[in-house]
């Protein structure tokens, strides 16, 4: 059965049991803050223009109101009283199968939560946590897209998102390290395995050691030179990513964040360097307390904005002449609009690349590239999700860029795919990519 | 879910291009997607290698194979495979040997 399919067979066989739950989960999400923004909507029509959906798509389903309109009208029936006692009259209505069917079209099948809908809401609205309780309310009642979960899933079973044995990883982080002596011609380069009392654990996406180690061999060749006291960790707390952001299942996403406190713990580090990673770095950094109700006994960054430290504190050099083409910068949502992280990978860009061009919008303004929210691991919204990707298409031709960089793995794999389908003729790299190729002694 | 004609034979792919029924993969079909799904005309012998090694290892694991894996059986070094497969080892290679699409940022 396809996934598809599977998830209609779902909604078919939905009980008023499965409602009721559904509807408690979505409740337990909802504080004052939410309560007041779903009543808030003025229906101003700001949001539409600023959805990369929509600007691709322009249908009524493709605003990002309408999908809170979707949401706030089954919180009306069930949780206010004129909508209890007057549904028609406030647009309220019941949770039932059409209503189930029309949440997971919006929240999974048109939104990436990349939250620039909220930015440039009139009244402040965030949008991204009311379609997260909304994915939560769903999850509850069993509608969580197969393939999004079953990311999860292998992440709770395996210690990692795509079951990489212990022994593999192990392996190809040996193999790496080779690579790196060859490439530096220094026979003491190294990537550290479970060194204690090392000052930083760096984590990295698995999709670096299973298909694409270049990236790690990358980051790995910049703390080469700065001489960083870091290390890798054999176990469990080596994968920087928690799909639990996108199921907005928060037990679960506090499961896999425990990995990354156990393994700080296990060794004893002081900092938790986060990969090039959007969804990952905003889990770690933002959410990460909140989903296990604890303090973090330790710092965690971004490999970006350390690199932006060695490079003010001269640890590293750079000649930015190494890299003559002409050379842009996409902002992962996570990272930026999100998470907070702005100039570091433009002080580090500047210095690295001799023509980097900014694209326009850019910074907390700029568009999805439409592989956000975990529609890379949803594959029946794929048309939807190439289609929302012409925003970020078009901006990239608009720069005449030969190269594009972006500081995460899941842009950097829906860029590709844009790359191919919109006949972009780009490179695709990492920051530290670029910061390891210009790298001078 | 799209349908391709293939000598006659209905061959399901799913949203993304994989084999919705792994089984019926054979290299021919591994020719035929090629075309279809990523634009090589002309398979080499390290495409081959390629391919057969990763479907060898499904077979027998269930599962993709490490890149790490591919590099040392194979001997096509690591830059190598991402020129033969513009779609990568995931999205490409794996595709091509008609293995389901791997969980992860892929």
């Amino acid at each position: 059965m396809s996934d598809v399919d599977e998830l209609e067979t779902r909604l078919e066989a939905l009980t008023e049991a499965d409602f009721q739950r559904g509807l408690e989960v979505f409740r337990s999400k909802l504080k004052e803050a939410e309560a007041a923004f779903l009543n808030a909507c003025v229906h101003c029509g700001l949001c539409a223009e600023s959805c990369h959906y929509y600007r691709m798509d322009p249908v009524l389903e493709n605003i990002p109101a309408a999908k809170l309109e979707t949401i706030a009208a089954v919180f009306k029936r069930h949780f206010t009283t004129m909508g209890k006692v007057a549904p028609g009259l406030v647009g309220a209505r019941s949770m039932d199968k059409d209503m189930a069917r029309a949440w997971v079209d919006a929240v999974f099948g048109r939104c990436s939560l990349c939250g620039r809908c909220s930015l440039n809401c009139t009244v402040g609205i965030l949008l991204p946590r009311l379609f997260r309780a909304a994915r939560a309310a769903l999850g509850a009642m069993g509608l969580t897209p197969p393939d999004l979960q079953a990311t999860v899933d292998t992440a709770l079973k395996h210690g990692n998102n795509m079951a990489i044995t212990r022994e593999d990883w192990v392996e190809t982080v040996q193999w790496i390290e080779e690579e790196l002596q060859m490439e530096t011609g220094d026979p003491e380069a190294r990537l550290p395995l479970d060194k204690h009392g090392a000052k930083i654990l760096f984590t990295v996406n698995p999709r670096e050691p299973k298909f694409f180690p270049l990236s790690l061999q990358a980051s790995a060749k910049v703390f080469w030179a700065a001489k960083e006291d870091w290390t890798l960790t054999a176990d469990h707390g080596w994968d920087l990513t928690n799909y639990g952001l996108f199921n907005c299942k928060d037990e679960e996403a506090g499961l896999i964040t425990q990995n990354l406190v156990d393994a700080m713990a296990r060794l004893g580090c002081e900092t938790l360097v986060i990969g090039e990673c959007g969804h990952g770095f905003a889990s770690a950094r933002w959410e990460g307390e909140e989903w296990l109700k604890q303090g973090f006994p330790f710092k965690v960054m971004s490999i970006l904005e350390l690199m932006d430290e060695y490079l003010r504190d001269g640890r590293i050099k750079v000649d930015p002449a190494k890299h003559p083409k002409k050379v842009t910068l996409h902002d992962p949502c996570n990272l930026v609009r999100h998470g907070g992280i702005c100039e570091a990978q433009r002080r580090v860009l500047r210095a690295s690349a001799a023509d980097f061009v900014e694209m326009t919008p850019n910074r907390e303004h700029n568009f999805c590239c439409g592989g956000g929210g975990g529609q890379l691991a949803m594959g029946r919204y794929k048309a939807r999700r190439l289609n929302s990707g012409g925003m970020k298409a078009q901006q990239i031709r608009d720069t005449a860029a030969e190269v594009v960089v972006t500081p995460c793995h899941n842009c950097v794999d829906q860029l590709g795919e844009l790359n191919k389908e919109y006949k972009l003729k780009v490179q695709i790299k990492t920051v530290a990519e670029i910061v390891a190729d210009a790298l001078v002694p | 879910m799209s349908v391709l004609d293939f000598n006659g034979t209905q061959v399901q792919l799913n949203e993304e291009g994989f084999l919705v029924e792994p089984s019926i993969w054979t290299e021919e079909l591994a020719a035929f997607l090629a075309l279809k799904e990523e634009g090589l005309e002309q398979l080499t012998e390290d495409h081959w290698s390629v391919i057969r090694f990763i479907r060898g290892h499904f077979l027998e694991n269930d599962s993709a194979p490490m890149v790490r894996a591919m590099c040392k059986t194979t001997g096509v070094p690591l830059k190598r495979i991402y020129e033969l497969f513009p779609s990568g080892p995931a999205k490409g290679a794996c595709k091509l040997a008609g293995l389901p699409k791997p969980d992860g940022c892929v």
